[in-house]
């Protein structure tokens, strides 16, 4: 009989360790089916936590073989295919972990809450009206309602990886665009201001939480979003603004990339002679040439045209 | 096999040898790329920061200028080519006649004729790997290649579908089929921080370290990866990042091209890998 093993690392409290599973096969069923196996006919001591087995609740995220999945709503044939039928079963990365599967949602809670994810309701509504929205208007919001905080783009998110002091989990910047976005909110200019020395644009565009929300939210987009909105609002004198900029005006000017002075116009003349010995390793190689300075595309008018009509477009 | 070829900035500067690589690949295998004359950046991940309808727009004339040229457009960048599909994905999916408005002020039109493809994905399915390693040279037999992919060449899988984001296996296959030994590592599908260079530089640094340090652990003579974005990061940081990690053992970084030229029998100047700042010379040795 076709046999299925989790490799599970565990954690008591202590220690880390990894702890082997094998049981039979069934098809049609989950990844939480087999944790749940597990528990009830080889060891009730393993601990995990799920509730709905309906994607709503968001508590059942665990790593399969490097990667963030919703256990509950992810087929186990489709992971035996991609993975074979050996799966490595990790709790989230990115979260301090409680026991075996069970990871602190604690920390994360306090710096959403930190984020004034909450509705700030216009002063024109009350308590015996409510804050009516229109459809079109609740319609903009849907995608970042749908969040279920399962966690599943913090634990796969680059940058929190790396570094989670001047980063926020992917799914706080989403909810934080939602409240932008909300047309009863009216705290829009002050949440976006706030965000900017958040971590705003610190983000690696690695489009790790795009692709591993189980609920079709798309983070990186919504980071995104406030971007445009921050620029929009003029707080655009960070390095990450004047280098988003300089890629458009590059554009504009000739139609390509102008690298010698990407560096200057991004963190200035004392941030480019603090890379001094970066400039002069890539001199020696050849890889930079200070004298080469991008001459217009053949169609450059075409390229002015088109972002002219853009802009009016956008009036 | 004719496309238009989008070589992408970086191309034309730091990751000059990407261009002369893949130009040297393509004529060997007899795969004619022919350079979209007048292309421009394609936005390199940054431009919907500040003008999303811009990145859509720009792209678009891109996709156009390939079109005129009745051909497949083909890029050797993942950014390029998600920026591409991303901006082809939202003409496809509703935006053509308004995209197409602005174009019109540019006597240009999107008609959604060229497909957005990449040299990687090229050499397994057009191309074909049984092909490729018929014309391999000479076999990169005893080397140990860790394939790197880069994001944006899975990520997001909505726009990059050719191979699941997952488990996804064409450049250990490529490897195989030149020769060479195809070798796991733990950040062969990690992201390099080449985007944040400049606001998140020390965790870019960081990330550099750890990648290379990854597929020295994992006894790999080399990397290849088909982004020449990653190949710039790992290899330009690498001394940076080999501090940052404490390993010190150079990884020379390869682009794709330069792996298959390898594999085709021509010499790592003709591939330009004199140009890059790490294990020069362990390519040299270990290529005879």
């Amino acid at each position: 009989m076709r046999q299925i093993t989790y490799i599970v690392t565990r954690f008591d409290g202590v220690k880390s360790f990894t702890q082997t599973y094998t049981f039979p096969h069934q098809p049609g069923k989950t990844l939480l089916w087999g944790l749940i196996t597990i528990k009830e006919t080889l060891d009730s001591s393993l601990a995990f936590t799920a509730a709905c087995r309906a994607a709503v609740c968001g508590a059942c995220a665990i790593r399969v073989n490097g990667q963030a999945f919703l256990a509950c709503e992810t087929p186990l044939d489709g992971i035996l295919d991609r993975f074979g039928d050996t799966l490595t079963i990790e709790p989230l990365q990115n979260f301090p972990v409680i026991r075996d599967l069970v990871v602190n949602w604690e920390p994360k809670a306090e710096r959403l809450a930190a984020a004034n994810t909450w509705l700030k309701p216009q002063d024109n509504f009350s308590a015996k009206e409510g804050c009516k929205q229109s459809v079109a208007d609740f319609k903009k919001i849907t995608p970042q309602i749908n969040c279920i905080l399962c966690g599943a783009c913090a634990s796969e998110c680059s940058k929190l990886s790396a570094n989670s002091d001047d980063f926020l989990e992917p799914f706080t910047y989403s909810k934080v665009w939602k409240f932008v976005a909300d047309s009863r909110d009216k705290d829009a200019a002050a949440r976006v201001k706030a965000i900017v020395d958040k971590g705003l644009w610190k983000c690696l565009h690695c489009v790790e939480c795009v692709t591993k929300c189980p609920k079709g939210l798309a983070p990186g987009e919504d980071i995104a979003r406030l971007r445009q909105m921050s620029i929009k609002m003029g707080y655009t004198d960070n390095p990450g603004a004047r280098h988003a900029k300089a890629f458009l005006q590059d554009i504009e000017d000739t139609g390509r990339l102008n690298e010698t002075k990407l560096s200057l116009r991004t963190i200035g003349m004392i941030g480019s002679i603090g890379k001094l010995p970066f400039a002069l390793r890539l001199l020696r190689r050849g890889k930079l040439n200070p004298l080469h300075a991008p001459s217009k595309v053949k169609g450059h008018e075409q390229i002015k045209a088109i972002l002219k009509a853009v802009r009016e477009s956008e009036q | 096999m004719k496309y238009a070829f989008f070589p992408g900035c970086v191309l034309e500067g730091a990751a000059k040898e990407n261009y002369i690589a893949t130009t040297a690949v393509a004529k060997a295998l007899g795969i004619e790329l022919v350079e979209i004359p007048g292309w421009t950046c394609c936005g390199a991940s940054h431009v919907q920061d500040v003008d999303d309808l811009a990145a859509t727009a720009i792209n678009a004339r891109n996709i156009a200028l390939a079109e005129q040229m009745n051909m497949p457009l083909l890029t050797v960048c993942n950014t390029c080519t998600l920026m591409l599909r991303k901006a082809k994905a939202k003409l496809d999916g509703g935006q053509k006649e308004k995209i197409n408005g602005i174009l019109a002020k540019a006597d240009l039109q999107y008609q959604g004729t060229s497909e957005i493809t990449h040299l990687l994905w090229v050499l397994l399915k057009d191309y074909g790997l049984d092909k490729l390693q018929a014309a391999v040279k000479r076999p990169l037999k005893g080397l140990k290649v860790a394939g790197y992919y880069g994001c944006h060449i899975l990520r997001p899988p909505a726009l990059m579908d050719f191979e699941d984001f997952a488990n996804p296996q064409s450049l250990e296959k490529l490897i195989a089929s030149l020769g060479g030994q195809p070798v796991e590592f733990g950040h062969r599908l990690k992201c390099c921080g080449f985007h944040a260079t400049y606001t998140a530089e020390p965790d870019m640094i960081a990330i550099t370290g750890q990648t290379n340090q990854s597929a020295v652990e994992a006894g790999a003579d080399c990397m290849v990866t088909p982004c020449p974005l990653c190949q710039m990061s790992l290899d330009m940081n690498q001394p940076e990042g080999q501090a940052a990690v404490n390993c010190h053992q150079e990884m020379p970084v390869l682009h794709l091209a330069q792996l298959v030229g390898l594999a085709l029998g021509l010499s790592p100047e003709q591939l330009g890998i004199n140009r890059h700042i790490a294990g020069r010379e362990v390519i040299q040795a270990k290529i005879k």
